[in-house]
């Protein structure tokens, strides 16, 4: 036999049993070619690109799929941030577009399409600004677009009118969908230090210095983890870290042929694959049951930082040795409402949103799907961004903000929106204002790490 | 180079052609990546370590009873599936069965043969799940 009986076995239980399974196939295709001075052309170059490449993504990714016994969980499409191109358009000729990028996605039969996005952190022009005005609406007017706008990086600082604005449009995005629990909020993302082919979506888009079109794959898999874990019973805290290591190579490995796979179906490029550690709200896909089982009582625990920085490094060391074409995030994420473990310990007080903060220092994005009091003043709002901001730019990392100011809901109240974006209780925000920091407007200078030349 | 698709249809044609009558599946392949390789073609097609083969690992498990073995093989090879390698453990009423399959010379293909399977496993009241081997070779090969 070419194969151990305990490793064929090992690979089925890690699909049947412990939830391994790919958690994106993203498909990046570029809109730069794709403006016109008439705005109906415009929407039918886009409308036209996207079926083109994608029209086919999701009947490969299910052979593939159905080939090797792996289940991937989403299919999707990232774009080139909508404001590059297509920055003479006005709002109204914005939204458009986002109705526009909305019937592709149908046509395709994807749930998500994300690109709607600016790159501000230096400043932005005069369409950028047209575009972040209309995020409030294209979100609430549309299901599947996603958002994001990038606010700060190591180069350039931290963009502080930008981020003033950024909480203006969370909390009108929050108002305007506040038939759904202000669910637009979860389609929206504020990043620092934004990376380019990250394949997973609110936070996707394909980057300017992407091909013409690129698939990206994100893995997933933190119940395999969780049960390598459990199995390895009692050991010290390096040898934690080889089975750490060794499971998360096994299940790159396998995220990288099928990625390739799917790419040589679409017949395009295979570009990255981001070996996260993304939790869903399924029982026993949570990094928080990972790091109780590491040794820590509950999230938020003294030492849940260490056990986090300790698991995120394990996660990239075995990644980079498992793939050549590693990219995007490639940490592991800690979502509030998508990890049951996360959700449990908010609910009982004991995660606060500043332990979250610290932790955002050391895994691979930020403070995700967090719902606070739909009162939060935008300031407020502002003030968080910044802080998770300057923990990206200093520490040369992305961070991100999806934060979610549920409209009418107060501590002890939850938002509730089904399927992978999960439940998230309302968390407890300071009560302290931060109105004449962030009010002060303009640019927080680019830190000396950003002069390396 | 990238070879076309047509431009691989014309050799494999070719191929057909020349074998005649002792043409079969794998004299053809063989034939076919020969002439690609020749015209250097080879390169994108035939990347080293990325070549698929037919192989196909089923895994079997449920409650033992009798003519579960004889009901998986009869099924296999009703479609023409070559058996190459077979290993089965007990562990108490259970059992595990694998199995290395070439479906290569199967008139069926792999989708196929996954849902005549899926037959079988309602029938015996077991479950089999049918693999591309690529799956096992990435994760537990370098």
């Amino acid at each position: 036999m070419p194969y151990e009986f305990e490793e064929i076995l090992e690979t089925i239980r890690m699909t049947e049993i412990e939830h391994f399974d790919i958690r994106t196939v993203t498909l990046g295709v570029s809109l730069r070619d794709c403006h016109d001075r008439n705005i109906e052309v415009t929407k039918q170059k886009i409308y036209d690109k996207i079926l083109r490449y994608g029209k086919n993504h999701v009947k490969n990714a299910r052979e593939v799929e159905s080939r090797f016994g792996i289940s991937i969980a989403n299919k999707r499409i990232s774009l080139t941030p909508i404001s590059i191109p297509f920055d003479s358009c006005s709002l109204e000729e914005y939204l458009e577009i986002a109705k526009t990028l909305d019937k592709a996605a149908e046509e395709i039969g994807i749930d998500y399409i994300a690109g709607y996005s600016a790159l501000v952190q230096k400043g932005m022009t005069n369409g950028e600004r047209e575009l972040i005005k209309s995020i409030p609406y294209a979100l609430s007017q549309t299901k599947r677009v996603c958002s994001s706008v990038n606010v700060a990086s190591t180069k350039a600082g931290i963009n502080m009118d930008a981020i003033r604005m950024m909480a203006d449009v969370i909390k009108q995005t929050a108002e305007l969908t506040k038939d759904r629990d202000s669910i637009g909020c979860a389609k929206l993302v504020v990043f620092a230090n934004a990376v380019e082919d990250n394949p997973f979506v609110a936070g996707a888009f394909h980057g300017v210095s992407e091909p013409e079109v690129v698939l990206n794959v994100g893995i997933s898999g933190p119940g395999v983890v969780l049960d390598a874990i459990k199995e390895a019973g009692q050991v010290d805290l390096q040898q934690l870290a080889e089975v750490i290591k060794k499971t998360i190579f096994k299940i790159t490995r396998a995220g990288e042929l099928i990625g390739r796979k799917v790419a040589e179906k679409n017949g395009i490029p295979f570009g990255i694959v981001d070996i996260s550690l993304a939790p869903t709200p399924a029982e026993g896909d949570s990094i928080a049951d990972i790091l109780k089982m590491m040794g820590v009582e509950d999230v938020g625990a003294p030492g849940t930082t260490a056990a986090l920085a300790m698991l995120n490094d394990a996660v990239k060391k075995a990644g980079l040795m498992a793939s050549s074409s590693v990219g995007g995030m490639s940490g592991a994420f800690i979502p509030v409402s998508e990890d049951q473990g996360m959700i449990r310990a908010a609910q009982v007080g004991n995660l606060s949103l500043e332990k979250l903060e610290a932790m955002t220092a050391v895994c691979s994005v930020g403070l995700d799907m967090i719902a606070v009091p739909g009162d939060t003043p935008a300031s407020t709002i502002a003030g968080i961004i910044s802080d998770e901001s300057a923990i990206g730019v200093i520490n040369d990392k992305t961070t991100a903000v999806r934060i979610i100011p549920a409209y009418g809901k107060k501590l002890g109240d939850f938002v509730d929106y089904g399927g992978l974006l999960g439940k998230a209780p309302i968390m407890e925000v300071r009560n302290l204002s931060c109105e004449n920091f962030v009010g002060r407007g303009g640019r927080i200078p680019a830190p000396m790490r950003s002069l390396t030349n | 180079m990238k070879l076309k698709e047509e431009e691989i249809r014309k050799i494999t044609l070719d191929a057909i052609q020349e074998l005649g009558a002792n043409a079969t599946p794998e004299k053809v392949k063989e034939t076919v990546r020969k002439k690609i390789e020749e015209t250097g073609g080879g390169e994108y097609i035939f990347k080293k370590g990325d070549v698929s083969s037919g192989r196909v690992i089923l895994t079997s498990f449920g409650l033992n009873k009798p003519g579960i073995v004889a009901g998986v093989t009869k099924a296999l090879g009703d479609s023409n599936c070559d058996i190459q390698d077979l290993t089965q453990k007990l562990m108490g009423d259970f059992f595990t069965m694998i199995m290395v399959i070439d479906i290569s010379s199967s008139q069926k293909d792999l989708k196929q043969i996954q849902e005549e399977m899926s037959k079988v496993a309602d029938d015996l009241k077991i479950k089999i799940y049918l693999q591309h081997e690529d799956v096992f070779r990435y994760m537990h090969r370098i």
